[in-house]
């Protein structure tokens, strides 16, 4: 992973204390015009238009405490410092956890998390990151520290900058401090796979699953070379002969999980589904965490790509059409699709992402985000999707929590301000 | 003080709505001078009825072109005063847009007009194994484009989540009249949530035309309980306990000895009069899980003093325990003539704090209070009861109301939980707020709303109206 100040044009990098000298930091910053970079831990720098004014990086790796845990009431106020992987091992000493699949956990962190909006396949059962923070603390981009929400699970006093703050990408405040519902952790887990021989009976599985009497908390699709690799994934290969692979996932009680691999297996196999697999437990956490790290770890270009959920495996097709080479990860409960390419240039690239990819996502409700792009720079057209209506309001709520500005310039969605 | 050519903007709207579309008479405009909040009533200037968003479009431009402020409307059951017209104006009433537009079950959304009654919705989807989850105790009035502007709750939102958690995308007409979508049937559009800020934005941001909402599986099953109780500290520990179990009830509500006392004249229920609490607990899911769930409840209510926990025998008697729980507030004229009710949240476990200090601070001025509540949540509704014609009642319920808010942010709460802030509570936005905070509120106002011509006086104390002196507490009970 190439470190962090490899990405921006960082003059110099400043660690703040404690959330008092986060504000001074963005005050000056303020005053003499300097752009700031905030950066949590680093494994997301790719993320967005590669900036080109220079300025400071600001490292939250100082604010790590956590600040208040009354576990009975199922909330945690944590600096946003703190590692995933350490937010993790927190909770889980009263059995819980925040319910949001994070890559390279011991190494990002929750604002990062919070500010890129990051998910994995859990999000079919419990949602995304806006689900579970419900108070948030920020300085804006004059300086200025503010709160929204707060302590308690239910509140509606005052707008919502959980929900505002929330996939930001630091661009209208840095987030210093975040309050999240947190969730009991599951007692069994355990996935059900089935091998493809095309998309076309994904869909035929996919479409069935809406009737399906079982709950799943993930509904995930593979397909492409990365998932043919056996020494990558030895649980979860495609093989000879299949195109891709469907995973169910299932978290709950042991009786719980029980019963819905069986019924689904029941289920499937009245559609005249075969090759079934199952993985519980311990392997099937691993296989959940290769499913999260995909996006991470697939190849130079990287995309998400977000349609209505009955439009995924056309959008894959229309992937394999473009490169047959491409290997893919869809979140296909939700319709978000992480494609992975391994050769293109720049130039071909744009092209395709904006005469091809793009037409066909908006067509299908949603868009396409290049992910991380290590082989050279793409517009921003190319970068955040086809602009929609709601850009022009975009800009006007950038410009107010940041006059100047000067929070990750040129990253974001916004364009000319 | 409305523009002189203000008759000219009455006469443009009847050419554009027709002359059923178009409210102004003096004696018409009486039923819109406040919602579900009383307290305040002030009539809007004009109330206008569109059927589509190019009306709402073209409504807007023209109030601007005449200088005159608008705020949108839905059934008006909001109990903060998210819809009194401060200052007049245009009142723009959606109930005419109630179109179901689609129901897609394979993509799991379906979507409406704002004026579409939240339970017809779930009425449509009958049979289809899914369901629209905020379900708020007015249901069978409420438009989904309230519930939007004031991101309402209802018991089973303990599970499932109030009503962001469940809206996808917004379709709306900006201050200016220009139509904007923002979100949609796709999950997570790139750029900022704007969808989830202007969810709750009680109308202040955006008048909302199309709401895409997410549709939520059927439960398997359900168990529904009826845990009693001798005192409410036993009760209210007893939340927390089922909650740190690692149990998440889709609904967890109580009831003290006051309001069951109203509740059982009623609805004869047979809940037991000299308890003095009891708890309303559901759980549902898969069939595979819910008897455990409902063992390890029963354990932990026995454990904890409960005198009895008896489970809902049929769907019969289910029903008729949702319905003594959701109409509860409509049988408390069988207690007083007026009341007041407030809509603070706590930590669940200052739970049973809270209560001790609603009771002690109803004794200090004497005001009988009674409690029925979302208790999983640590969203208490108190109910202050009094007679509106006596005047130092009047004034004791309000200092009351003030002290129990005033706990509720001493335990590290907040002193609304899905009412909203409307007029009603402006006076309470700095107690919870730094001027920071509502500075940088103020400022995500006007990148929506820049002339604060869409709903002004609302909300944020610094909007311009200044904050309205309460001399009333209360609406008038149903006798």
């Amino acid at each position: 992973m190439a470190d962090a100040t490899d990405m921006l044009p960082l003059t110099d990098t400043v660690a703040p204390a404690d959330q008092a000298e986060l504000a001074g930091v963005v005050r000056k910053a303020f005053d003499s015009v300097t752009p700031l970079y905030p950066i949590g831990g680093g494994t997301a720098m790719g993320f967005g238009v590669v900036p080109k004014r220079p300025g400071l990086g600001v490292s939250l790796a100082g604010l790590t405490r956590v600040v208040d845990y009354p576990y009975q009431d199922m909330t945690i106020t944590v600096e946003v410092g703190i590692t995933m992987a350490e937010l993790a091992a927190v909770l889980a000493r009263n059995g819980q956890r925040l319910p949001i699949d994070v890559s390279q956990a011991s190494q990002a962190t929750l604002g990062g998390l919070v500010a890129t909006n990051f998910s994995g396949p859990l999000r079919y059962g419990h949602g995304t990151v806006r689900d579970y923070v419900i108070g948030i603390s920020a300085v804006d981009g004059r300086g200025v520290t503010f709160k929204g929400g707060g302590r308690v699970v239910k509140n509606v006093a005052g707008y919502d900058f959980c929900k505002l703050l929330t996939g930001s990408l630091g661009t209208l405040a840095i987030i210093s401090q975040v309050t999240l519902k947190v969730k009991p952790l599951p007692v069994a887990t355990a996935w059900l796979t089935c091998e493809l021989p095309d998309f076309r009976r994904a869909e035929s599985l996919l479409a069935a699953m809406i009737d399906s009497k079982t709950t799943p908390v993930a509904i995930e699709l593979v397909t492409g070379a990365h998932w043919q690799a056996a020494e990558r994934t030895p649980m979860l290969i495609v093989g000879q002969g299949a195109l891709g692979v469907l995973l169910v996932g299932f978290e709950g009680t042991q009786s719980e999980v029980d019963w819905q691999v069986e019924q689904l297996r029941r289920e499937w196999q009245a559609q005249g589904a075969s090759s079934l697999g199952c993985h519980a437990d311990d392997a099937a956490r691993h296989l959940g965490s290769q499913l999260t790290q995909f996006g991470s770890s697939s190849g130079p270009l990287v995309l998400k790509i977000n349609v209505r959920p009955s439009a995924v495996t056309s959008i894959m097709d229309l992937l394999l059409e473009i490169d047959p080479n491409v290997s893919i990860a869809a979140h296909a409960g939700n319709g978000v699709v992480i494609a992975g390419f391994s050769e293109f240039s720049v130039a071909d690239a744009s092209k395709t992402l904006i005469q091809r990819l793009q037409p066909a996502a908006v067509a299908a409700g949603g868009n396409v985000v290049v992910w991380s792009c290590q082989a050279g720079e793409l517009t921003r057209q190319a970068v955040w999707g086809a602009g929609r209506g709601d850009a022009e309001i975009m800009r006007a709520v950038k410009r107010q929590f940041d006059p100047k500005g000067l929070l990750n310039p040129d990253r974001f969605v916004y364009g000319t301000l | 003080m409305l523009a002189p050519t203000f008759p000219n903007l009455v006469d443009q709207f009847r050419r554009l709505l027709g002359v059923n579309g178009v409210l102004s008479a003096h004696g018409e405009l009486a039923v819109y001078e406040c919602d579900g909040f009383t307290i305040e009533k002030n009539s809007p200037d004009v109330v206008v009825f569109p059927r589509s968003a190019a009306d709402v479009q073209a409504i807007v431009k023209l109030a601007n072109e005449h200088g005159v402020p608008f705020l949108p409307r839905g059934a008006g059951t909001s109990l903060a005063g998210g819809c009194l017209p401060v200052g007049g104006g245009v009142m723009i009433v959606l109930t005419r847009m109630k179109q179901i537009l689609e129901v897609n079950l394979r993509d799991r959304y379906a979507v409406v007009q704002p004026g579409v009654v939240n339970v017809w919705l779930t009425q449509a989807l009958k049979g289809t194994g899914y369901h629209y989850a905020p379900d708020p105790s007015s249901q069978g009035a409420c438009t989904i484009g309230g519930n939007a502007a004031t991101n309402s709750g209802g018991p089973h939102t303990l599970k499932y989540g109030v009503t962001v958690n469940h809206v996808l995308g917004l379709e709306a007409v900006m201050a200016d009249g220009s139509l904007v979508e923002f979100g949609g049937p796709a999950e997570d559009n790139p750029g900022l949530d704007l969808t989830g800020v202007m969810v709750g934005g009680e109308g202040t941001l955006a008048i909302v035309t199309k709401v895409w909402v997410r549709l939520t599986r059927d439960p398997q099953g359900v168990r529904t309980m009826l845990g009693i109780f001798e005192s409410c500290d036993d009760a209210t520990a007893a939340i927390s306990e089922i909650i740190s179990a690692g149990i998440i009830p889709a609904a967890l509500e109580m009831m003290d000895q006051g309001i069951l006392e109203a509740v059982e004249q009623a609805f004869h229920f047979g809940f037991p009069l000299d308890a003095q609490a009891i708890l309303l607990i559901e759980v549902d899911g898969l069939e595979a899980g819910l008897d455990a769930q409902r063992d390890q409840i029963v354990a932990i209510c026995r454990r904890l003093g409960a005198r009895e926990v008896r489970q809902a025998k049929d769907a019969k008697e289910r029903l008729l325990l949702w319905k003594s729980r959701k109409q509860a507030f409509g049988a408390v004229g069988r207690l007083s003539p007026s009341y007041c009710t407030q809509d603070g949240v706590v930590p669940r476990t200052k739970l049973p704090h809270i209560l001790r200090r609603i009771t002690e601070i109803g004794a200090k001025h004497g005001i009988r209070t009674v409690n029925v509540f979302h208790a999983g949540d640590g969203n208490i509704h108190p109910i202050l009861l009094f007679d509106e014609r006596n005047q130092d009642q009047v004034r004791r319920v309000l200092l009351a109301s003030g002290e129990i808010l005033d706990e509720c942010i001493a335990c590290g709460g907040s002193v609304t939980g899905e009412h909203g802030i409307g007029v009603e509570k402006i006076g309470f936005m700095h107690k919870l707020f730094t001027s920071d905070d509502l500075d940088v509120m103020v400022r995500l106002r006007q990148a929506f709303n820049p002339l604060g011509n869409l709903s002004p006086g609302k909300m944020l104390p610094m909007a311009g109206a200044c904050g309205l002196e309460q001399t009333q507490p209360g609406r008038r009970a149903a006798l």
